[in-house]
């Protein structure tokens, strides 16, 4: 077993660590959030100009050439560093067309940070690839159909669009600015931009194959998931574990109380064991050794325990931890957003189930 | 970060896994269950043996004293491997006296016993909870006084597992009754066939015996108190690292657990399979991934002693994490099996040999034992996370 972080992986991850630091302040954050946009043009250049938009994406193409668990390091410092939502959008983007298309002709400028990829997969009455509606026409060069809850839909140039079809879903990308393409903006928590998305006979610039099955690509995103939330929850813990030293009730700190310490623990316990699960999961998916319920263990196990924890930090901080100019909030949302968008408990529970029982 | 084995661990784990399929059969795992870990049935025995005959009872011996050399995640794996297959573990002469004489006792006396220990001649019962000193240790009451080359002990112990088998104890016992609570104690052999020694069964709720000993007036050679005096407390409370991996293991709830799993798969009730309903698929899953969870909490204590770390939050992560899990796994395990879940293994028709009854009459003892949960809990606060204790 090799668990630490290579060299250039830990010093990726301090500088990620020292870059939201002093760029993604609290009133950063509540800016982004007002402005709706979710992050401003300055920041996204910064990141661009970083080169973490194409980090995970292929050397011919001009990107990093980084593998799997590389970009997890990344996404696990920017989930703790609360990075903007967009911005980490961009980066599964970026990876979601990579994965798929490896040899596709515009991961160059996506690389580059010239262009933006948002991923048009969920529909309003379908949560898996079977019951997708959007379809391509005959000709192949156009496609038909309504996307839900689009992650940086109206920002990105470029939206990844999932096709339902019998057999296994295909891919195309298509252009946001196309004729066809409208964006219905929505308000959800989460501090991320999203929209519903229609598409009426829009242009297709690209079928995007040559890459991973769905399962596999879908495993993928997961996995840049738990390594955000490992982040995330991190994070929680930390502040959390401040709070109660510093904080004082009844003339004494409150991390003197046990049954306060007792939360704490339970929390850092929960942290433990999640972040094993989750990057066991990310190395072994990584090196294709995946067992058949690890994933399925990570997913339920590390999303239920960054709720959980951000509850208790929720709990422990009171009123002070309550108040939207708060950093806890933003990950608490984070939390539910990821877990309902990525890692849903009870699906992954039935998936365990029918390998233990069936 | 790679989770999986090197070369040499995948070695080291397929010969362990080797030996117990050669080792463990189902008349050692029931004994196992009937006599309790720290049991020491014929079968037991047979498979000390095997243990000794490859030199693997010295695994938690420090490497200059002959131990086996290997990394702690090689241990935890050994320790993963003999809980799962539902052998004995180790006894406690072996993973914690022996060691502990190494650590703090003179030439002299790890020559005495280090050999004997090794041949089996001698075993030791663990003499430290009292009546009035269980999770607060520092305050036991049981005295030794030096009086010319013996000490005179007096007092009792309770919870004193294997005293009933076991040749000798190793007791802690107040030495320096002015001195401050916690550096008043001393360790101390003290010979079971000496005058003065006495033994009650004490016949606890999971069908296993412990002990209640009695010493009075037991005459005892001076160079028998091992380390220094008034350090007792330290050594008694100094977990070593063999100790810290074997506390949080999750492989007997996992056994029970995939023999549960094995049952449901094949149980008809109400003319339909079982594992077909929708609340037992749930709760099963759940248990799954959360044995999951726990069993890396073992990890973790592994790779900070691999680290030079003095693991003390992870391995009481663990054992908080672990001994409650078993709980859940023995309460959802009865539940799922309904009535039948009452069953004694003694009962022909007990499903799962009964097991699940059987761990849920033990869990409790798991949270409370080797130090109450509460405690782990401090110690997870002040130890891992730098919480204040004033």
């Amino acid at each position: 077993m090799q668990l630490e972080p290579t060299l250039e992986q830990a010093e990726m991850r301090r500088a990620v660590r020292e870059f939201c630091s002093r760029e993604v302040t609290i009133e950063r954050l509540l800016d982004w959030e007002r402005s709706g946009v979710g992050v401003d043009e300055a920041t996204s250049r910064k990141v661009a100009g970083l080169g973490w938009l194409g980090l995970g994406l292929p050397a011919e193409a001009g990107g990093g050439g980084a593998s799997l668990a590389d970009v997890a390091h990344l996404i696990e410092e920017c989930g703790r560093g609360l990075l903007p939502r967009p911005l980490l959008a961009r980066m599964r983007g970026a990876l979601g067309l990579a994965w798929l298309a490896p040899r596709s002709p515009t991961l160059a400028a996506v690389a580059r940070g010239e262009r933006t990829v948002a991923l048009a997969l969920d529909e309003r009455d379908a949560r898996e690839p079977a019951g997708w509606r959007t379809r391509l026409a005959a000709d192949g060069c156009h496609v038909s159909g309504d996307k839900a809850f689009v992650p940086d839909a109206e920002a990105a140039d470029l939206h990844l669009v999932a096709i339902g079809a019998p057999e296994r879903p295909r891919f195309v990308l298509v252009d946001r600015r196309a004729p066809g393409v409208s964006c219905a903006a929505l308000h959800s928590f989460g501090n991320e931009p999203q929209a519903h998305v229609s598409y009426r006979e829009a242009a297709v610039l690209e079928v995007l194959e040559g890459g991973l099955d769905f399962d596999d690509w879908r495993r993928h995103q997961v996995a840049l998931a738990l390594a955000e939330m490992i982040g995330g929850m991190d994070a929680a813990l930390a502040a959390t574990v401040g709070w109660v030293k510093e904080r004082e009730q009844f003339g004494q700190k409150i991390a003197l109380f046990q049954a306060v310490r007792h939360q704490v623990a339970d929390m850092g316990t929960r942290f433990t064991s999640a972040r094993h699960l989750a990057w066991q999961a990310i190395s072994r998916l990584a090196s294709g050794s995946l067992g058949v319920t690890d994933f399925h263990s990570a997913a339920a196990w590390t999303g239920a325990s960054f709720k959980q924890i951000c509850w208790t930090a929720h709990h422990l901080h009171g009123g002070a931890g309550f108040v939207v100019e708060h950093p806890l909030r933003f990950h608490s949302e984070r939390a539910q957003s990821l877990c309902i968008r990525w890692t849903p408990e009870a699906p992954a529970l039935a998936r365990i189930a029918a390998t233990l029982l069936d | 970060m790679d989770y999986g084995l090197s070369p040499r661990e995948r070695a080291w784990r397929d010969e362990v896994q080797a030996f117990i399929a050669e080792h463990v059969d189902e008349r050692l795992v029931d004994e196992t269950r009937l006599r309790g870990n720290e049991g020491r049935g014929a079968e037991a025995q047979r498979f000390l043996g095997a243990l000794r005959q490859r030199g693997w009872d010295r695994i938690a011996f420090p490497e200059e004293y002959g131990g086996l050399g290997k990394t702690a995640i090689e241990q935890w794996l050994f320790i993963d491997e003999i809980e799962t297959a539902g052998a004995p573990m180790l006894p406690l002469t072996l993973t914690s006296v022996a060691p502990t004489i190494l650590r703090i006792g003179d030439e002299a006396q790890r020559r005495e016993w280090l050999p004997r220990i090794q041949a089996g001649e001698v075993d030791f019962a663990l003499g430290y909870s009292e009546s009035e000193a269980g999770t607060d240790l520092a305050s036991l009451r049981t005295r030794a006084e030096l009086d010319g080359d013996q000490w005179l002990v007096n007092g009792h112990k309770m919870w004193n597992t294997m005293a009933h088998m076991a040749t000798h104890n190793w007791l802690a016992v107040r030495t320096e009754p002015d001195a401050p609570k916690h550096k008043g104690v001393s360790m101390l052999i003290v010979p079971m066939d000496a005058p003065g020694v006495s033994v009650q069964p004490i016949h606890v709720w999971p069908g296993l015996r412990t002990n209640a000993v009695f010493f009075d007036n037991v005459r005892v050679p001076r160079a028998n108190l091992i380390g220094e005096r008034g350090l007792g407390f330290y050594y008694a409370a100094m977990a070593l690292n063999f100790e810290r991996l074997s506390i949080g293991s999750a492989g007997m709830a996992r056994r029970i657990f995939d023999a549960l799993v094995r049952e449901v798969r094949v149980r008809v009730v109400d003319g339909r399979p079982l594992r077909g309903d929708p609340w037992v698929r749930d709760r099963l899953a759940r248990l799954r991934v959360e044995l999951d969870a726990a069993r890396l909490l073992g990890l973790e204590v592994a790779i900070r002693l691999d680290r030079g770390e003095v693991p003390a939050a992870a391995s009481s992560m663990a054992k908080a994490c672990v001994s409650e899990l078993a709980q859940r796994v023995a309460d959802t395990g009865c539940e799922i099996l309904g009535l039948d879940g009452q069953l004694h293994a003694e009962e022909p028709s007990a499903l799962v040999k009964g097991r699940l009854q059987w761990l849920y009459r033990l869990a409790p003892m798991l949270a409370f034992g080797g130090g109450t949960n509460e405690v782990q809990r401090d110690i997870i606060g002040f130890m891992g996370h730098g919480l204040p204790r004033k």
